[in-house]
């Protein structure tokens, strides 16, 4: 144990490997590094609440996101509108495979993993139920920030509408609107979330129980 | 300045807890995982990986992306041929947005990348801190050239006017999706320590000469 509390007072920087004495930080402040400029710590205002706030208003607005359709074309008087679900559910009837399970991985999986990810975090510190799996679960909340992709879905449906526009009679459903909502949601949800705070309150509870 | 590596310290790419490295790999103290000082075989790993994202590039931009059927004519077109049309029907700012997303975006990561490992092997004219700014761009960048396929997916799913129109993917989706894909598994395995490694090599070895 004695390994540990040597280190405990220290920071590295990720980008380049500089060590520096642990930095004291109020809430809203963070640390840049000295050697590379990319930001070594970060304290966030008030994150366990933020975060939970964002992550039950994105549970709330999940399953109209997926199922209200997101938009519609009309041509030669036929009607068609697809959800989020339904693009994905088309794509396996087309035999599409790969593309439906990136879509579904990176627009939908991903992002309510990673919401209920944050509810689950953000609930048990703010009721005080930590457990020891809590350590696991949080890093591979960690792993998935880099596959979430539903800013850049939420881009292509606008680059689509564009392309459909022009030849078709185009209509915005309610889906969009909560689509939009949504992605806004998770998005706050993981950027209100300290990890810093988080992983260190997470060390001292369980150190305490260990020794 | 100390690096972490000079001290034997670890950072852990998970949590950002500093370890003291006792064995290589060493198991998280704060999150149990493992992991090694600097990612193992970096560079080897970056470049396979880049290499392959190379070549799905090629077949990427010359099978079509996407069919548009209407009644019951196909009409294939390719990423460029795509951008083409819009810049036909003047919509610039979104061919611009296209083609940033699904060809400079991703030659700019591939190239980057080579780049990148190559100053890190060499070692010329090696700029730590603007070398890692490029990189946390270009890690930055990864995700948005999954642009066109969502689109290509989006109208697969919308257009479904039965004979009149329907749109079907082409072939170069897969290897699209393969490109990005390899690409961000590409820059996670580059290390940007490496950069500051090896310019602390150089400087040592300068002043070492010099000392005699
Ligand atoms: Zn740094
Ligand atoms: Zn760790």
């Amino acid at each position: 144990m004695n390994q540990l509390s040597n280190n405990h007072d220290i920071v590295a920087c990720h980008l380049c490997d500089a060590v520096f004495d642990k930095p004291q930080l109020k809430q809203g402040q963070s640390a840049k590094c000295h050697r590379c400029g990319s930001t070594l710590v970060e304290r966030k205002v008030d994150s366990i609440n933020r975060s939970f706030y964002w992550s039950i208003a994105g549970i709330v607005l999940l399953i109209p996101a997926i199922l209200l359709p997101i938009m519609g074309v009309t041509l030669a008087k036929q009607y068609h509108n697809a959800s989020l679900l339904d693009c994905i559910l088309v794509l396996i009837d087309r035999g599409f495979f790969m593309i439906a399970t990136l879509v579904f991985l990176f627009a939908i999986a991903v992002p309510i993993v990673r919401l209920f990810g944050a509810f689950y975090i953000a609930i048990s510190f703010k009721y005080q139920r930590l457990s020891s799996s809590m350590l696991t679960f949080f890093r591979a909340y960690h792993h998935l920030g880099h596959w979430a992709m539903l800013n850049v879905f939420m881009l292509g449906i606008i680059v689509s509408m564009y392309k459909l526009i022009d030849d078709t009679e185009l209509s915005v459903n309610l889906g969009l609107l909560s689509l939009i909502l949504w992605l806004i949601c998770t998005t706050m949800a993981s950027i209100t979330l300290d990890q810093d705070y988080i992983w260190e309150t997470l060390e001292q509870e369980f150190t305490h129980e260990d020794s | 300045m100390k690096t972490a590596k000079e001290l034997g310290l670890g950072l852990c790419p998970k949590c950002h807890k500093v370890n003291t490295m006792h064995t290589e790999p060493m198991q998280c103290v704060r999150c149990h995982g493992w992991f090694y000082q600097r990612n193992r075989n970096s560079l080897q790993y970056t470049l396979a990986w880049n290499i392959a994202a190379l070549l799905a590039f090629i077949p990427a931009n010359l099978y079509p992306i996407m069919i548009i059927y209407s009644l019951g004519i196909g009409d294939e077109s390719t990423i460029l041929s795509g951008i083409g049309q819009f810049i036909d029907q003047g919509l610039y700012p979104i061919a611009v947005i296209i083609f940033t997303a699904s060809i400079i975006v991703p030659l700019i990561k591939i190239i980057g990348l080579f780049v990148l490992v190559y100053k890190v092997h060499t070692g010329v004219r090696l700029k730590p801190t603007k070398h890692s700014k490029i990189y946390y761009m270009l890690e930055f960048l990864g995700p948005w050239s999954m642009l066109d396929v969502f689109v290509v997916a989006l109208l697969v799913a919308v257009v479904e006017l039965g004979f009149v129109t329907s749109v079907a993917a082409g072939p170069a989706i897969n290897y699209f999706t393969m490109t990005v894909i390899f690409t961000m598994i590409a820059a996670n395995s580059f290390d940007p320590r490496l950069l500051w490694d090896k310019k602390l090599k150089q400087q040592n070895r300068h002043a070492e000469s010099k000392g005699i």
